[in-house]
């Protein structure tokens, strides 16, 4: 018999728990053996990494746009603002600095259409580029990419001087960098090994696993145990490109166990307690900070657009 | 405006304006309460216009905390990027040229020094700046002369808490400056006289001698306001007889007698400046029909003095109906008739008329209609002051106060009891303003100098030593008899006096007194502090800048205690022993 329980994120975040029965991935895929070690918690390992950056990236549609097309009828397309960074913890000072942040503002047209957008007044200026689809979904996805190509760009250079975790998966051809996704659409373990990820303690983390399909190292760690929790609280899920050798993921996979319940949110400060991570949650606020006022944009793109019509 | 004076840029994250604005500071500058700032701004049309302001208030904060726990995750952790801002609120002093615009955001705020100190300070338009402190920053601070010698205004006004407030020591400090420098006062300079009462312990009655306490760090506060750290030259002190010594007259003083003179009135003197109104100072005393007695009895008093023959000061009374012209060099007194001699004998001679020991009627002449239980509180009260200050009072050659004698003139006063203080206060304030008024000249200048205003000008009562001061604080400018009138609390003190005291000056405040109305003058942030002001600073407000200024003043170089003087200046009397 199973209980219930109240979940710890403000209900407009959703779950940290978004089964989705769509990407369970096939039977046997998964591999919780690369390790090499018995299917159990292990205490994490701080191994004095000096710096670690989070990345993190944010977007925000600025205004919806149609082409207006006598012939084709009306096409749909979307401008947009995307913001990266990262969050430097240089843990012997210690201090953390936001750094690497970039601002890019995109209209994104459907149809594969040709037109651009006029010269706005603006800083960073709008760049155009083209979608095939006219599916506002679609466009959406697209400024999705942008965001996700940028968030790469600053952790693939980031990487080459400190250990980086970046907010969400990873790329399977990422440098060596850690993925750290606070909601899990998928159950990938077996309930043996499901059970385990129930038993971690603060700190600890499953061994790792593989997701063939995905081509990347995976294991869950728990941040903290949150007092009414479910066995599933305060649990995320890591990853690491499988191209990285293995004993450099095991590595990364001790040190974020150490090191991430150090960096958790508290469940009275932030509604995504404790997944969302502090660095990360200050890094979106200066990052949306960083993209201006939505309401100046939109008035400068809506005077921009009207001049070049009249 | 040089880059090495730049200290941050005005804040655009709220709203600038014509009183105040915000700067944030450069991340390797600060500044510092009473700082002085200018910011210049380029306005459409008008050119530009540079903003003076004085720092009021310094705050830093974790710029990207959002709660208090933040400050660990900052600072101790380190795992919250987070921006330490430090920043400036700072109250606008002066535009120029006045255009009355605000600062525009983001512009670069510099520290105002030199020429742009002045101007903040309103220095340069200053017809004659006195220095009146060191503001923080070790430059003078000024004030302008015609503000306090009559041209403009007049009058000082300094509160405080006593002891720590430094009252009498400011006020000591600033009389130095305005003695010390003839050139700035200009013809005001000219037979300047000060009238100082010391009410408590002995503290003035050194003010000729060398403080032996007195160290580099004070010389060079001194050396910046260009004075000579030297006593004061001209002083000469006086002090009441002490009591029941019989023939042999000495001075009322304990650490302190030689070069202290003794100063008394005569009968005659009391009798033609008609001090009677001055014995009776209390403010009860100016209910029912006491004060027509007084007046009736005063106006008798010089209607039927007679000298006495051959005794200099002594009177007699005698129905001026029986004057002849043989009293012209001295009456013979008959055996019936009172030699007036002192205060228990005048007290005496008036009891002859007011209450005949025959138990008859008051002579009417010198009681009026005045009904016998007003006669007798007249009297009753005239007995109890014979008692407090009768020996203020005696026959024989004239041991009045001379004020011509030196510049500063300090009359001790600290061991009468109070009805006997205020009567010395009164006799000599009188005496004081009646010269000018005669005069109706402006100059010479006169300044006096009242400690515990709030016993000699209450808020609440009336009496006449009361009505004086405020005629003194309403009239006192034009006629050159300035005030420099010092009390624990403004708001015990006559709303006239304090009203007509052009430069106002406060040392440390009780908390609860700091926020009356008295002290609107001051600015929230000055309020705050003025509870904590250490001894040696003051906040002084003057007409000519809109905000007061915080000033220190050095420590004094002549002795403010017996302790303090300096012993070669005593003299060794057991040298070479």
């Amino acid at each position: 018999m199973a209980d219930i329980f109240v979940e710890s994120w403000a209900p407009e975040y959703g779950s940290p728990l978004d089964n989705d029965e769509q990407l369970r991935p096939a039977e046997g895929s998964v591999d919780h053996t690369v390790e090499g070690v018995a299917w159990s918690p292990i205490d994490g390992r701080d191994d004095g990494e000096a710096v670690i950056a989070f990345v993190d990236g944010v977007q925000r549609v600025d205004a919806r746009l149609t082409i207006d097309d006598p012939e084709q009828g009306p096409v749909p397309g979307l401008c947009g603002t995307i913001a990266a960074g990262a969050t430097v913890w240089e843990r012997g000072v210690p201090v953390s600095t936001i750094q690497a942040a970039e601002v890019e503002r995109w209209a994104i047209v459907g149809s594969g259409r040709s037109e651009s957008l006029p010269v706005i007044d603006l800083h960073p200026g709008y760049r155009t580029t083209r979608s095939s689809s006219d599916d506002p979904a679609q466009l959406m996805q697209a400024l999705g990419d942008l965001r996700q190509a940028a968030e790469r760009r600053i952790a693939a250079r980031l990487a080459e001087s400190c250990s980086v975790i970046v907010d969400g998966p990873v790329h399977e051809r990422s440098p060596v960098t850690v993925g750290c996704i606070k909601r899990h659409h998928v159950t990938y373990l077996e309930p043996a090994e499901n059970r385990v990820v129930g038993r971690l303690g603060s700190g600890q983390r499953t061994p790792l696993f593989t997701i063939s399909n995905h081509r990347r190292y995976a294991w869950y760690v728990r941040l903290a145990t949150l007092r009414g929790g479910h066995s599933w609280t305060g649990i995320v899920r890591c990853e690491t490109p499988a191209h990285v050798p293995l004993p450099e993921a095991v590595a990364a996979a001790d040190r974020t166990a150490a090191l991430l319940p150090a960096v958790a949110s508290e469940p009275h400060l932030d509604p995504r307690a404790p997944q969302n991570l502090v660095p990360i949650a200050a890094l979106e606020r200066e990052l949306r900070h960083l993209m201006g006022d939505p309401g100046l944009v939109f008035r400068a793109l809506r005077a921009a657009v009207h001049a070049e019509a009249s | 405006m040089t880059d090495a004076s730049r200290v941050g840029r005005v804040l655009g994250s709220q709203h600038t304006n014509t009183q105040e604005f915000r700067i944030v500071l450069e991340d390797d500058e600060y500044v510092q309460l009473d700082d002085l700032i200018v910011v210049r701004t380029d306005v459409p049309k008008a050119g530009e216009v540079a903003t003076y302001g004085v720092v009021t208030e310094v705050e830093a904060i974790y710029e990207g905390a959002s709660y208090e726990s933040d400050t660990h995750r900052v600072a101790e952790l380190g795992i919250l990027p987070a921006a330490k801002v430090r920043s400036a609120q700072v109250a606008v002093t002066r535009v120029d040229p006045e255009t009355w615009v605000s600062p525009d955001p983001g512009q670069i705020a510099s520290r105002a020094t030199g020429a742009e100190r002045a101007k903040a300070l309103y220095t340069d338009e200053m017809t004659r700046p006195l220095p009146v402190g060191l503001s923080r920053d070790g430059e003078p601070a000024y004030a302008d002369l015609d503000f306090f010698d009559g041209r403009k205004g007049g009058h000082m006004s300094i509160s405080g808490i006593s002891g720590v407030a430094t009252k009498t020591s400011y006020a000591l400090f600033f009389l130095r400056m305005l003695t010390a420098n003839p050139q700035i006062l200009g013809e005001g300079a000219a037979n300047l006289r000060v009238l100082i009462f010391n009410v408590k312990g002995e503290d003035l009655l050194w003010l000729d001698k060398p403080n032996a306490d007195f160290d580099d760090e004070a010389a060079e506060g001194w050396a910046t306001l260009g004075v000579a750290p030297e006593p004061f030259p001209s002083v000469r002190f006086w002090a009441p007889p002490r009591r029941r010594s019989a023939d042999v007259i000495v001075p009322d003083t304990g650490g302190r007698q030689e070069g202290v003179d003794v100063f008394t009135w005569t009968p005659r003197e009391f009798v033609d400046e008609e001090l009677l109104r001055y014995v009776l100072t209390d403010a009860s005393d100016n209910r029912n029909q006491i004060p027509f007695v007084r007046e009736r009895v005063q106006q008798q008093l010089r209607r039927f003095a007679l000298d006495v023959a051959g005794e200099p000061g002594a009177i007699v009374l005698r129905n001026p109906a029986d004057h002849d012209e043989a009293d012209a060099g001295g009456a013979r007194p008959e055996p019936h008739e009172i030699v007036v001699r002192d205060l228990p004998s005048l007290v005496d001679a008036i009891a002859s008329f007011l209450e005949p020991e025959n138990g008859g009627e008051p002579d009417y002449v010198w009681g009026g209609k005045a009904s016998g239980g007003t006669i007798a509180a007249f009297m009753r009260r005239m007995h109890y002051a014979s008692n407090q200050l009768g020996h203020l009072i005696r026959a024989g050659e004239s041991r009045r106060i001379d004020r011509a004698k030196a510049s500063i003139t300090v009359v001790a006063i600290q061991n009468l009891a109070e009805l006997a203080q205020r009567f010395v206060v009164g006799a000599l304030l009188n005496e004081t303003f009646k010269q000018k008024e005669l005069s109706g000249e402006r100059l010479p200048l006169s300044v006096v100098v009242l400690d515990e205003l709030n016993k000699y000008a209450p808020r609440q009562g009336d009496s006449p030593l009361k009505d004086m001061l405020i005629d003194i604080a309403q009239r006192g400018r034009s006629l050159g008899v300035l005030l420099v009138g010092a009390q624990q609390t403004a708001s015990r003190v006559a709303s006239e006096v304090l009203e007509n005291a052009a430069i106002r000056v406060t040392g440390r405040l009780d908390s609860a007194e700091a926020e009356r109305a008295e002290y609107g003058w001051m600015l929230p942030s000055t309020r705050a502090r003025a509870r904590l002001l250490k001894p040696g600073t003051m906040v002084l407000s003057q007409p000519a800048i809109p905000v007061p200024l915080v000033v220190q003043f050095p420590f004094p170089p002549w002795a403010t205690r017996k302790e303090e003087v300096a012993r070669d200046a005593e003299g060794d009397p057991f040298e070479g022993l």
